[in-house]
């Protein structure tokens, strides 16, 4: 039986956006902690902590979790995607640029976790009904836009032929 | 959250108070609760109140006082403590009176408490209806120590 | 932050149960931490050791089982959306895990976890109810049956014994001809009141019902006097009687006031909610769909 013992560290190996990182992590560190503070992608943020307002929302083996009540162990020999990986240097993501042309970011604090759940939707279902779209977003709150705009720009990425990238 | 019941037992009033006028006995009697230590007889006491529901288990040392006393006849004890390890402060405040009846006695148990803290707030559904379960085992406890 | 705990990853059952055995209330079983790691983070559990089971071979599986469906413990609300096999065998149930919490929780959280934890507000312990759910608990000793409504005692009380794992829980699929629907309400995270109904037919009538409300009370619970009540009736007449079995259900129910509303508030909506979903499961027996549609309301 594998253990990790109290107060030891375990090695993990992920892949962030792309690139394979190594961490000692604790049994008890938590996936949006070790994103935040040891590889200093600030994208996924804490917010309500319970798993109720998205957030926190990275994809891990391209499905939307919450960071925030997901064990780093957990990520050992798996991919994680954060709002940072959606950009390839300058080149923003479709769904970032129908996010600003359709004025869907007011604040932005919901954004990050609305890019990749719609990523997440868009990979799985290329062409969603707007009430497909509400569904899945259900969960990933918005303070400020009242959502149509969020809904119209993920819409606007939404085609049969392909997915977002 | 606020219980009252009311519990006939089959003993004349005197020997109901002096059941209950008998603390740390009383105390032992709410489910949870070891014997009660006598810090000042008749006016403080100390008891450990420990209740689990699923995985938690809130373990709270209480200080007891007699709030108010008229003997033989009524009884007001509050008691109050924190759980450190949940964040939880407890406080409880519990009414006797005891009334002669046909068969016996009865005695009115009103009891009102709050739980402060992240228990209190999430546990907000279940903490009165385990109050109702705690009160009524309470009850049965008493008749069986007073009846023998 | 959490607190120091050590993380175990058994490779079988036994090895599972004999870490619980050793720590008791000190270890916590883990599988998509969906609640345990909230009760952590509130500070309201401290555990020294997590049992990640989500490593014992077939504890994830759904599969047909003897005419029966087994949906294994670890696998994830998600899984169960999918599943070829749920939606052969009883699709309501796919339809019903696919409207739990929010897709991050549905990805991560398993259906052992939810109904091991017992949470009161919980919509597959609810329409488990009406596919005569049978849970399969396993330890060290050997393994045991129970029915759900058996298992689940309370608010977040189970009788799953200190050294036991839930490993699987059974259903049973409705006969041919069968119809059913999962109605919840709610503005909040958990639903406020969730109801299945399952109707059996013979020709056209109701052969037998089953009527299952959640999230009211400690725990889900069948409304036997409404279930009784609806025996018999052509099924052309249900919207006629809704009224009347509705408030029978509503009489069954053991509502506890707490933020979701007042327990006469919970009574109420019962009656309501019983009424509305019982002309959802007429129609669909009647092979008409419904365009029924309710606020803050999800029609399975």
């Amino acid at each position: 039986m594998h253990v990790i013992p109290i107060r030891s560290s375990c090695r993990i190996r992920v892949t962030v956006n792309g690139r394979p990182v190594e961490l000692d992590v604790r049994p008890e560190a938590l996936l949006l902690d070790v994103l935040r503070d040891r590889l200093e992608l600030k994208g996924a943020r804490r917010s309500c902590d319970v798993q109720v307002c998205g957030a926190c929302t990275v994809l891990l083996d391209g499905a939307p979790v919450s960071a925030c009540t997901f064990l780093a162990v957990e990520a050992d020999g798996r991919e994680v995607l954060t709002v940072e990986g959606l950009a390839t240097g300058d080149r923003l993501d479709p769904l970032q640029e129908a996010f600003m042309d359709h004025g869907a970011v007011q604040c932005g604090f919901c954004t990050a976790g609305m890019l990749l759940t719609a990523r997440a939707l868009l990979a799985e279902e290329p062409a969603p009904s707007p009430a497909r779209v509400a569904e899945y977003l259900r969960g990933s709150l918005c303070r400020c836009t009242g959502y149509r705009k969020i809904v119209e720009a993920i819409l606007a990425c939404a085609r049969p032929a392909g997915v977002a990238r | 959250m606020r219980v009252v019941r009311d519990l006939d037992v089959a003993v004349p009033p005197p020997a109901l108070w002096e059941m209950l006028w008998d603390v740390p006995r009383m105390v032992a009697c709410l489910p949870g609760c070891g014997e009660a230590r006598e810090i000042e007889p008749h006016r403080r006491y100390e008891a450990r109140m420990t209740q689990r529901v699923g995985p938690i288990t809130l373990s709270v040392p209480l200080e007891v006082t007699v709030s108010g006393v008229v003997p033989p006849t009524s009884l007001a004890l509050e008691a109050r403590g924190r759980d450190g390890a949940l964040g939880a402060n407890v406080a409880m405040s519990v009414r006797l009176a005891v009334a002669p009846r046909e068969a016996g006695s009865r005695v009115r148990i009103e009891a009102e408490g709050k739980i402060l803290g992240k228990l209190g707030a999430l546990g907000h559904g279940i903490i009165q209806r385990k109050a109702e379960e705690l009160i009524d085992e309470f009850g049965a406890r008493l008749r069986r120590a007073v009846e023998g | 932050m959490l607190r120091p705990f050590a993380l175990y990853q058994p490779a079988t059952v036994a090895e599972a149960s004999e870490v619980l055995a050793r720590d008791g209330r000190d270890a916590s079983l883990y599988a998509g931490g969906t609640e345990v790691l909230l009760i952590l983070k509130a500070g309201l559990l401290r555990v020294r050791s997590l049992i990640d089971v989500k490593r014992v071979p077939g504890l994830a599986e759904i599969r047909a089982d003897d005419g029966h469906l087994s949906i294994g413990a670890t696998a994830t609300h998600r899984a169960v959306e999918r599943a070829p096999a749920v939606h052969a065998r009883c699709p309501l149930v796919a339809g019903v895990a696919r409207h739990v919490a929010n897709i991050r929780v549905r990805n991560v959280g398993t259906v052992g976890g939810n109904l091991a934890f017992a949470d009161p507000h919980s919509d597959l312990a609810t329409v488990f109810l009406v596919f005569d759910a049978v849970v399969r608990l396993a330890s060290r000793a050997g393994e045991r049956e129970l029915p759900l409504g058996d298992f689940v005692r309370g608010a977040y009380e189970t009788a799953r014994a200190e050294d036991e794992l839930l490993t699987a829980v059974r259903l049973a699929p409705w006969p041919a001809g069968a119809a059913g629907a999962y109605v919840k309400f709610g503005v909040h995270e958990r639903p406020t009141l969730g109801v299945a109904v399952a109707l059996m037919r013979d020709g056209a009538a109701i052969a037998g019902a089953r009527v299952a409300v959640g999230c009211v009370g400690p725990r889900p619970q069948r409304a036997g006097a409404a279930e009784e009540r609806l025996r018999g009736w052509a099924l052309a007449d249900l919207e006629r009687h809704a009224d009347e079995v509705a408030a029978l259900a509503a009489g069954e129910v053991e509502p506890v006031t707490d933020l979701h509303g007042s327990s006469e508030y919970k009574r109420d909506m019962t009656r309501v909610f019983v009424r509305r979903t019982l002309l959802v499961a007429a129609a669909r027996a009647a092979g008409r769909d419904t365009h029924a549609r309710h606020p803050h309301t999800i029609i399975v």
